[in-house]
């Protein structure tokens, strides 16, 4: 399941809805970005998410159906916020279920990545000395990278 | 904080610069010319009687940023490396809007020169246009940043009201759906988000498919570069394109009604 949302979410209850009545599933990784007083600049005050209605949402079905032809999973649910949070807010919840563990980290992480560099959602930062748009950040790709059949060679 | 050109006395005075070590300066600054919607499409049709207006204003801007110095008493003579004057026909305003960027590897800020280009070009705007409309207001003029010296970096913060987040009628932190083409004649809508619209000023623009040589996203990549002066950053940098929601590349082909949208690369998580 995939939500965007203004609101805020609650990971526990996201997760307790994602197992309810399951018994098949052995393992749920769940992950929570929030938003850091500090990034480009030290002091956050706020941030503003920006995204594409339409095109976010089929983005992240993309992610996940890829996640879900990777691994053998048995649920997930992603909700992204957007509009304006304080620090400490949550952005992003990815919540994987799976028989066994490695399947569930694996998948979990693999959804962040591809979602930090496919997904359209840009973030601006307000910070006490002024506004000014996050740019991407090579980590991210290289992170994203890792997951391309032509990297498996690469330890 | 004390008015620098100011002596201890209350007196006007240059302020030596002398001590000062050279850094690399940089201004840029705004302001606009708002006019009847008929004149400003005279304006961009050319058919204004004194001729060709904004490239007449552009050279009037930067003449003036020279000769900042002769003009306003205390400011000093800048050797400027760089002086560029832009325009944006602004048609849901029924305004021009110039901005000037100076530069320099000096000891004194540039901000003056900037705001004298602008001060120029929107006169010399007004004389070129004055045949046709005496009812033409010039404002806003004003240092929007600036860059390098003793006293730091400076944003001007956008006005909550003037810059926001959101297009259109959408909710916080969404852009809108663009309106539909006519019927009658075949166009693309574009769309600029994020960044790449805050940049621009631009958020949303229809563009006829006839005006295209070829139907691809590349073709209409140089068209808007060639519409507005602004959008040639569209082909600077890492700027990113979907045709109706979907990725896509200069090669991509477009047709009648689709969505093209334009955007910086993507930093949610």
């Amino acid at each position: 399941m995939i939500r965007v949302q203004q609101a805020s979410f609650d990971a526990g209850e996201e997760q307790r809805q994602l197992l309810a009545g399951r018994t098949d599933i052995g393992a749920v990784v769940s992950f929570t970005g929030l938003v850091r007083d500090f990034n480009e600049s030290p002091d956050v005050t706020a941030l503003t998410l920006e995204h594409y209605p339409g095109m976010t949402e089929a983005a992240l079905g993309e992610i996940v159906s890829e996640a879900e032809s990777r691994w053998p999973l048995q649920g997930a649910r992603v909700i992204h916020r957007v509009g304006r949070l304080a620090p400490g807010d949550p952005i992003v919840l990815v919540v994987v279920a799976s028989a066994h563990r490695r399947a569930a980290f694996e998948a979990c992480d693999f959804i962040m990545d591809y979602l930090k560099t496919r997904a359209p959602f840009w973030k601006k930062e307000h910070s006490i000395t002024g506004d000014y748009w996050v740019a991407e950040r090579e980590s991210d790709h290289r992170d994203a990278n890792r997951w391309e059949s032509d990297n498996d060679e690469i330890p | 904080m004390s008015l620098t050109h100011l002596n201890q006395r209350g007196e006007a005075h240059m302020v030596d610069v002398a001590d000062k070590r050279e850094t690399r300066r940089e201004a840029v600054a705004s302001g606009h010319v708002v006019m009847r919607r008929e004149t400003l499409a005279l304006l961009s049709e050319g058919g204004l009687p004194k001729g060709d207006v904004l490239a007449t204003a552009r050279i009037a801007g930067i003449q003036a940023a020279k000769r900042t110095h002769e003009l306003i008493p205390l400011c000093h003579a800048l050797p400027l490396s760089k002086v560029a004057v832009d325009f944006h026909l602004d048609t849901d305003n029924s305004r021009v809007e110039v901005t000037a960027t100076c530069r320099l590897n000096g000891r004194t800020g540039v901000e003056m020169e900037a705001l004298t280009a602008v001060s120029v070009a929107c006169l010399t705007l007004y004389d070129m246009c004055k045949a046709v409309d005496k009812e033409m207001v010039i404002g806003a003029i004003q240092v929007d940043a600036k860059r390098g010296g003793k006293s730091g970096d400076y944003q001007r913060h956008p006005d909550a009201a003037a810059a926001p987040i959101v297009t259109g009628e959408g909710a916080a932190g969404q852009v809108s759906v663009g309106s539909r083409c006519d019927i009658d004649s075949p166009c693309v809508r574009v769309k600029f988000l994020a960044e790449l619209r805050e940049r621009l000023g631009i958020s949303d623009l229809a563009v006829p498919l006839d005006s295209l040589p070829s139907t691809d996203v590349g073709s209409l990549k140089s068209a808007l570069a060639k519409r507005d002066t602004r959008l040639s950053k569209l082909t600077e940098g890492r700027v990113l394109c979907a045709v109706n929601q979907v990725m896509a590349h200069d090669a991509t082909p477009i047709t009648n009604d689709d969505e093209v949208a334009f955007f910086p690369p993507v930093t949610g998580g």
